[in-house]
């Protein structure tokens, strides 16, 4: 019998048990999706590199033999090695291929969407899925791609992802992959042919004759002549890594650096989206698990108090403590455990589906799908239980009165301290409504906290939501067009010659840079980092912490950017050992000033300061302001990249940011949504009463309605004041710690999205009580004065 | 005094409990006068409080017509209904239904807010003994103060009519005295006061005894000669 009348007490209070359940689900749905969403992108790239064998090392030199190869896969705890000739191509529709000739494929092995696995006795190319896709190219269709004097006319032999291509980006300064200008290729060192190769050789020796060149060399074989640029080692036990380094390095003679795969920007960008999401993780979901939760305690107990004459014929009648308390529990239980269910279930196919699918457009990687853990199944029984035993708490304080009294209504007590206030000065000058709310939130004051709490949550998320948006922008305007001064920037090839280089300058000035690879002795410690020596003049600008610009002219030593600064504990006068990659040199700079950068953080240093420690300056950039939007290709140069196109390449990383704000925007408004409509409920229930009285003394529903809202917009005022700056800070945390180590910008947020966010939030909270409101049209006066507070 | 101030003829008023049609009221016919002091008596569920509840345009008439003075009011619409219990009726409640988180002058003041007729709070207030009181919350009062300012509030918009549903029920019998007195001396200012009760010793002090039973009319009778309140034995 008590199991009918707690359905009927479901459904006499359907909508606030309606609003429990969705508070459970949307925090159990949020929580367990964010974290579907974290461990999927976790177990979808461990598997990804298991099984496809992602390698451990990366050894980097200008070309490592066959005895090279040997050598490396004779050092003991070394599984297995493959070399690879990586380089830079265009195809004949001008988009940039990074060609990968491999005599094998065991390391990094390819995962085949379409068509078939790597064999090196096959004519054909292996092709990035997504660039493909982009380009819509199917296997069997032929690409032509041009390197050097080596033109490939190549078949389509199968659409690959590769473990160590996640994430592939044409220039360090772009930030989101262009798939349609820019993908990966694979095939067979046999692709090279001897002609080429020969060619190549001849043109070293300055032999133009054939007869000539086979008289100087008559045992030419081409495959010694073939150049590998790359070894990918595969360690058995990633113990003995640092061993394995150190012994390639003795041995190896063209090993110039040998690179953990840990550092590499394919791995270090999938790996720091999973543990910026982390954050998210903690802070998101967790927020929405506390106001949700906060705000359905507050409900049940209500719920449970608003019980007290049934608590009190209940055991009158002489049911057990036990049975009362149970029978109350039951309330919450049933319907947070469906609750619970639903949100696991629909955090996992929504928001974790959601959120992977948005990253795999951004990673390549198959099979990217969301993995429910533990922790999700925890927090939903935590959530059941918590709403359990709030309930038997409060449902104990009410029974530990006798029948009689519990069944005598509570008069409703007003503490006249807490109300003292209201009654003097200003106070006693206001409407009868402003008095009655006022004095109605003193006497509520969870009810209110709770509702305060709901909105600034709500106003928070919008807040931080749309200032990460605004904070990105900022981010693009401060790179692109305060840091680069520049219309085009030329990358130079490594092996130019210097004549092609003054040629370069001759004729787009001699604004430079270059770019140097670093190891830093910092302790025992080793740390890789790269060295930005400009010779820019103001083509490349540098500015200090509050984005004012500040020079880097002087040449007595470095800068570092302020974030490398507090991560390494650097101040100012300190000195640095370093050495170039390649070389073992080290070199001992004194810092002398700080800039900072918002994508790298990194060392500075004039050209002068750079020539004065007897280094080379050897340009791999060059700057100019010429139009060369015509210009396709240019001797020397490896490509050119105009502002406008790398300033694109963020909208795509924006336009990916936009999709998972707008979700997280859309689940803040929900919930704040149902918080404020639950609490209204409850509000409104426990005042219904008071407006019955008012309607019978004669208020018109109206006047009702605007006493009602006006608690709810003073609540929505007072959150929005709290929430406008809580969402600056929250973004300014977020960026701070979520975000990649290379990464230094903090929140910048427009006055736009604090107007918008106060609107926002208020319209909705408006709204919300405009449609609570209308119950006020039904009140029945006769049947609710029959029972009063 | 105006004959017949009060009119009401043939009014039925019928719920749907259940599949089944209730009546509450089943052709009630009765005049009342103005500044008559009405006691309504009746068992539970004779139709008493639903016949108040017509009276003070809080619920609608199936059938049949009330007339208040001049005005039908069971023609009304929902909005004449509202400016008709702000501006000519005051009603007492058995458990006051007074704002507990307005002090005492504020919750007659409260008054002010739907009609442009109120009395002075003050006056109001000292009339039925709380001036003293009037800063205090209605959680400070006894069950008697707060009936009080029920009374208080229903008096300041100067009311034709007072309704009064058991006015006495949740109070002892010396305080049920005070505030039998207080509606006795509206009536002596010609207002209409029209209680609903179980107690039919409240009858002895009215100048009119209406009893009802089973939705209808059982008598309709004016007390030649209604006593002092102090004369009745509570």
């Amino acid at each position: 019998m008590l199991r009918k009348k707690m359905f009927r007490d479901i459904k006499n209070n359907l909508s606030q048990f309606i609003t429990i359940f969705l508070m459970v689900m949307i925090g159990v749905m949020a929580y367990s999706g964010i974290e579907a969403y974290m461990d999927g992108m976790t177990e979808t790239g461990n598997k990804f590199y298991t099984e496809n064998n992602l390698q451990d090392l990366n050894v980097m030199g200008t070309n490592f033999s066959n005895d090279d190869l040997v050598t490396i896969k004779d050092i003991k705890h070394v599984k297995d090695a493959e070399r690879k000739l990586s380089v830079t191509a265009l195809t004949d529709n001008d988009k940039t291929l990074l060609l990968n000739f491999i005599e094998s494929n065991n390391i990094s092995k390819f995962y085949v969407f379409d068509g078939e696995k790597f064999d090196s006795n096959k004519s054909g190319v292996w092709l990035d899925y997504f660039y493909a896709l982009e380009n819509d190219i199917k296997v069997g269709d032929t690409i032509l791609v041009k390197y050097e004097d080596l033109n490939l006319n190549e078949e389509v032999l199968g659409l690959v992802n590769i473990p160590d291509h996640l994430y592939d980006v044409r220039d360090e300064s772009e930030l989101y992959p262009d798939r349609k200008e820019f993908g990966f290729a694979y095939l067979s060192i046999n692709e090279i042919s001897e002609d080429y190769i020969k060619n190549k050789v001849m043109k070293e020796l300055n032999i133009t004759d054939i007869d000539v060149f086979n008289r100087v060399m008559p045992n030419f074989n081409y495959k010694d002549y073939l150049i590998f640029n790359s070894v990918m080692v595969d360690v058995d036990n990633n113990d003995y890594r640092d061993d394995v380094k150190n012994t390639i390095e003795d041995k190896v003679k063209n090993a110039l650096a040998i690179i953990n795969i840990e550092d590499t920007s394919s791995y270090v960008t999938y790996q720091g989206e999973i543990d910026e999401g982390k954050t998210y993780v903690g802070v998101f979901s967790g927020l929405f698990l506390f106001i949700a939760m906060l705000s359905v305690i507050t409900t049940m107990t209500r719920v449970v108090k608003n019980q007290r004459i049934q608590i009190g014929t209940l055991k009158a009648l002489g049911f057990s403590n036990r049975k009362v308390l149970f029978h109350y529990i039951g309330y919450g239980f049933w319907i947070s455990i469906v609750a619970s269910i639903v949100g696991l279930i629909l955090g996992y196919f929504f928001i974790g589906n959601v959120f992977i699918n948005l990253e795999m457009e951004f990673f390549e990687i198959p099979n990217g799908h969301p993995v429910l853990n533990s922790n999700s199944y925890l927090v939903a029984i935590l959530v059941v239980l918590v709403i359990a035993i709030i309930t038997y708490f409060t449902g104990r304080s009410i029974l530990k009165d006798n029948p009689a009294e519990t069944l005598r209504n509570t008069i409703p007590s007003v503490n006249k301290k807490s109300l003292n206030i209201t009654t003097k000065g200003i106070f006693k000058k206001l409407s009868f409504s402003s008095k009655w709310n006022i004095r109605d939130m003193f006497r509520n004051k969870m009810r209110t906290f709770m509702g305060i709490a709901g909105v600034v949550g709500c106003c928070m998320l919008i807040v931080c939501a749309l200032g990460m948006l605004d904070s990105m922008n900022h981010f693009v305007d401060l790179q692109f067009s305060k840091l680069y001064n520049f219309d085009y920037k030329l990358n130079i090839k490594s092996d130019i010659s210097d004549e092609s280089l003054a040629d370069l300058k001759n004729k787009y000035g001699d604004k430079t840079s270059m770019s140097l690879g670093i190891e830093i002795k910092n302790g025992s410690k080793r740390e890789s980092n790269n060295i930005f020596v400009t010779d820019a003049d103001n083509y490349v600008r540098f500015v200090d912490k509050k984005d004012n610009y500040t020079k880097v002219d002087s040449n007595d030593g470095v800068y570092v950017t302020y974030k490398l600064a507090s991560t390494k504990g650097y101040k100012l006068g300190d000195k640095i050992s370093w050495h170039i990659y390649g070389d073992d040199k080290y070199y001992t700079s004194e810092i002398i000033g700080f800039n900072k950068d918002p994508q790298n953080q990194n060392i500075t240093m004039t050209r002068e300061y750079l020539e004065s420690l007897d280094i080379e300056y050897k340009p791999d950039s060059l700057y100019t302001n010429y139009d060369l939007s015509k210009i396709k290709e240019i001797t020397g140069v490896e490509n050119i990249q105009d502002i406008e196109s790398l300033k694109e390449g963020m909208t795509g990383m924006l336009s990916m940011m936009k999709t998972m704000l707008v979700l997280i925007i859309g689940i803040a408004v929900l919930l704040g949504a149902i918080i404020i409509y639950n609490l209204g409920i409850l509000s409104y229930t426990e005042k219904q009463y008071q407006f019955a009285t008012l309607k019978v003394l004669g208020f018109k529903d109206d006047q009702i309605k605007k006493i009602f809202i006006k608690q709810n917009d003073w609540i929505a005022i007072v959150s929005i004041i709290i929430g406008l700056p809580l969402g600056f800070y929250l973004t300014d945390w977020l960026f701070k710690t979520a975000i990649e180590e290379h990464y230094d910008f903090g929140a910048f947020i427009t006055i736009r999205t604090y107007v918008i966010s106060a609107i926002g939030t208020f319209i909705v909270s408006y709204l919300v009580s405009k449609l609570l409101a209308r119950k006020i049209n039904k009140i029945d006066m006769v049947s609710s004065l029959k029972g009063n507070e | 005094m105006k004959d017949k101030f009060i009119e009401l003829k043939n009014v039925k008023k019928s719920y749907i409990v259940g599949e089944k049609k209730f009546n509450a009221l089943d052709g009630v016919n009765l005049s009342i006068n103005q500044g008559e002091f009405v006691v309504i008596l009746g068992p539970s569920g004779a139709g008493k409080s639903t016949l108040l509840n017509l009276l003070g345009g809080m619920d609608k008439v199936t059938s049949g017509s009330i007339k208040i003075g001049d005005n039908e009011i069971s023609k009304y619409s929902d909005k004449e209904l509202t400016r008709y219990r702000a501006n000519e009726v005051g009603f007492i409640f058995q458990f006051y239904n007074i704002m507990p988180t307005l002090t005492v002058e504020e919750n007659i003041n409260l008054i002010k807010d739907v009609t442009n007729t109120s009395k002075d709070s003050k006056e109001v207030l000292k009339s039925v003994g709380l001036l003293s009181h009037a800063d205090k919350f209605p959680s400070e009062l006894s069950g008697g103060e707060q009936q009080r300012v029920s009374i208080a509030r229903a008096i300041m918009k100067n009311p034709k009519v007072l309704l009064c549903d058991e006015p006495t029920g949740a109070l002892d019998s010396k305080t049920g005295v005070d505030v039998l007195k207080l509606l006795r001396e509206q009536a002596d200012n010609d207002t209409t006061v029209i209680i609903v009760t179980h107690n039919s010793l409240i009858a002895e002090i009215a100048d009119r005894i209406i009893r009802i039973k089973n939705g209808k009319v059982e008598s309709n009778e004016l007390n030649k000669h209604p006593k002092n309140i102090d004369e009745v034995k509570w």
